[in-house]
């Protein structure tokens, strides 16, 4: 008995052990990436923990632009909130409200839209790339924000996740509020909204995180650098002018990452359930 | 009674027309933003058409013909099977292994669930930088193994160029799968696991008879996003390789992009993509035959 407990523990101890050891290859490239960022060029690839802090990265990144008057750096920061936040509200409203008439309301084709839903997901973005750029050039959108986020506004896979869950609602609690004269809108964003929060998080945190991170739309739909989302921006520059400035790069992959890694640590619990949800829909 | 049928069949009418009021916006956007760009897609696929003049010439099959004789089309795809080959297997293993460890253990079992998934945040253009700049032939990476006698040129050997940028995605996607297969052991009930005790059948076994059959769903899912994955890597290479060294790393998105966008073909980028689309379905509808079972406990 002793013996089984004894060789239990020391399991335990092994798989701690193993995953802190994994754990380090994790995280190893983000510590690597902030340290590079404060490192003077002779250090960066040479060592990994600095011996002298320097700020000159960062500094360079936000002085120079390539237009010379206006910085096109801190243009993208704020392009890329505004990009991502129109397209995460509209993904959150519209998925609510289609999710809700497809869950709650009988009316005709309901279950014609509901396999085309599913149907939609299966069809690669790779397919809509071109004929999506054609038609943002017939609609004058190259170089604008509604070309950048237009694609985006509705998304099936929003709309499948807010429908599932609105399922579960209480049908008393509808009617009570109908009873009350509570419009359906109202409905929809005062009850079953706050009643499913954990899968309304888990669409914005994951549309938000989507939209900033995007590269290849962006790099189609985006010529001006004044216009352009941080990552775009970034990707251009580390590919030309900043190709031999490891320190700026890194610096600008610091500040691309960080808004993201603060949403993770903030919502982690909600990105873990997000996750597991997917795996147990299949 | 009677009234209340009446209203009743009134109230049925005004939801239905607030049902569709409700889902006219994703109808109308739809149709806007998907429906008419696929068919606009497949239209263009049988036209020769530059973008920039107004001549869009009929030439049939004339493109996908080009496709299939595009030397850079077969170079993709072998270089996608390569990538496949690599990272498949490979995260498959490594997420499954930390799945299993983090099912033993409660204490801390957020902690490190949390902490192997956050790679799975950083963004494309950003850890793209950052491997680069280690895996570089004087990075650090190198610095390190040299003191064991041994460099290894990641992204500048057309060898092993592509099987780096598989590394690097197998470690930001890491973490998201094992969470997977980590909802799938959970759904495992325990009692089977205590009856193969009782039994005296061993572990190993038990991992054979039970754990993987029954992870079967998560297997599937895993599977068919690895797969659809690969037929679309474009940030690393666009970012890291370019497709170089010598085309070691072109993948299809980046000849659709080039295609499209630098030689101005869309005609011929958009039946590239709608091959790549069929390949991709049918990778997918294999797998699917092959892989996936119904289980029951």
């Amino acid at each position: 008995m002793f013996n089984k407990k004894q060789s239990e523990l020391s399991g335990l101890v092994i798989t701690y052990a193993f995953l802190g050891f994994g754990l380090i290859f994790m995280v190893f490239p983000y510590v690597w990436m902030l340290l590079a960022s404060f490192k003077i060029p002779a250090e960066i690839y040479n060592r990994f923990l600095p011996t002298q802090f320097t700020l000159e990265h960062y500094r360079m990144l936000f002085s120079l632009g390539a237009t010379g008057s206006t910085n096109p750096f801190v243009r993208s920061i704020f392009n890329s909130l505004v990009v991502s936040s129109i397209a995460t509200i509209s993904v959150v409203f519209f998925g609510a409200i289609t999710g809700y008439a497809l869950a709650r309301i009988v009316f005709p084709g309901r279950t014609l839209l509901n396999n085309f839903i599913l149907f939609q997901m299966l069809f690669p973005t790779v397919l809509f790339l071109i004929p999506r750029f054609l038609l943002m050039l017939e609609l004058g959108w190259i170089n604008t924000f509604q070309g950048m986020f237009s694609p985006f506004m509705i998304s099936a896979w929003a709309i499948f996740l807010f429908t599932q869950f609105f399922k579960t609602v209480p049908q008393e609690l509808i009617d009570a509020a109908r009873l009350d004269g509570c419009s359906e809108l109202k409905i929809v964003f005062k009850i079953m909204l706050p009643l499913s929060k954990s899968v309304t998080i888990i669409v914005a945190i994951f549309t938000f995180m989507g939209m900033w991170d995007e590269f290849l739309w962006y790099l189609i739909v985006t010529k001006d650098y004044n216009l352009m989302p941080l990552s775009v921006l970034l990707g251009l520059f580390t590919r030309g002018e900043y190709s031999s400035y490891p320190g700026i790069q890194t610096a600008g992959a610091t500040l691309l990452t960080l808004p993201i890694l603060v949403l993770f640590f903030v919502f982690r619990k909600f990105f873990t359930e997000g996750i597991s949800m997917t795996g147990l829909k299949g | 009674m009677k009234k209340s049928k009446t209203f009743k069949i009134q109230e049925r009418r005004i939801y239905r027309f607030v049902g569709c009021g409700l889902v006219a916006p994703y109808i109308i956007y739809t149709i806007i933003f998907w429906v008419y760009p696929f068919i606009w897609g497949l239209i263009i696929s049988f036209k020769k058409w530059n973008i920039i003049s107004p001549e869009k010439e009929f030439i049939g099959i004339s493109n996908f013909l080009k496709v299939i004789h595009d030397p850079l089309f077969w170079i993709s795809f072998k270089n996608t099977l390569f990538f496949m080959i690599v990272y498949v297997p490979m995260v498959i293993i490594c997420s499954l292994v930390v799945a299993l460890l983090l099912r033993r253990i409660k204490f801390l079992q957020a902690f490190f669930a949390s902490g192997y998934l956050m790679s799975y945040v950083s963004a494309g253009v950003a850890y793209s930088i950052v491997f680069n700049l280690l895996f570089s032939g004087d990075g650090l990476i190198n610095v390190w193994l040299s003191n064991l006698g041994i460099t290894i040129p990641w992204f500048s050997s057309p060898k092993i160029a592509m099987a780096s940028i598989a590394i690097i995605v197998v470690w930001k996607y890491l973490g998201y799968y094992s969470l997977i297969f980590l909802a799938g052991l959970q759904s495992i009930p325990t009692s089977l696991y205590e009856s193969a005790e009782i039994d005296g059948v061993s572990n190993w076994t038990q991992f054979w008879r039970i754990t993987v059959p029954l992870l079967n769903p998560a297997f599937m899912i895993i599977l068919i996003f690895a797969v659809m994955l690969s037929f679309n890597i474009f940030t690393e290479p666009y970012m890291i390789t370019g497709g170089g060294p010598l085309d070691s790393t072109q993948t299809f998105v980046m000849q659709i992009y080039h295609q499209t966008f630098t030689a101005l073909h869309a005609g011929y980028g958009s039946s590239f993509a709608i091959v790549v689309a069929i390949i991709s379905f049918s990778f997918v509808f294999v797998i699917r035959k092959m892989v996936e079972r119904d289980i029951s406990y």
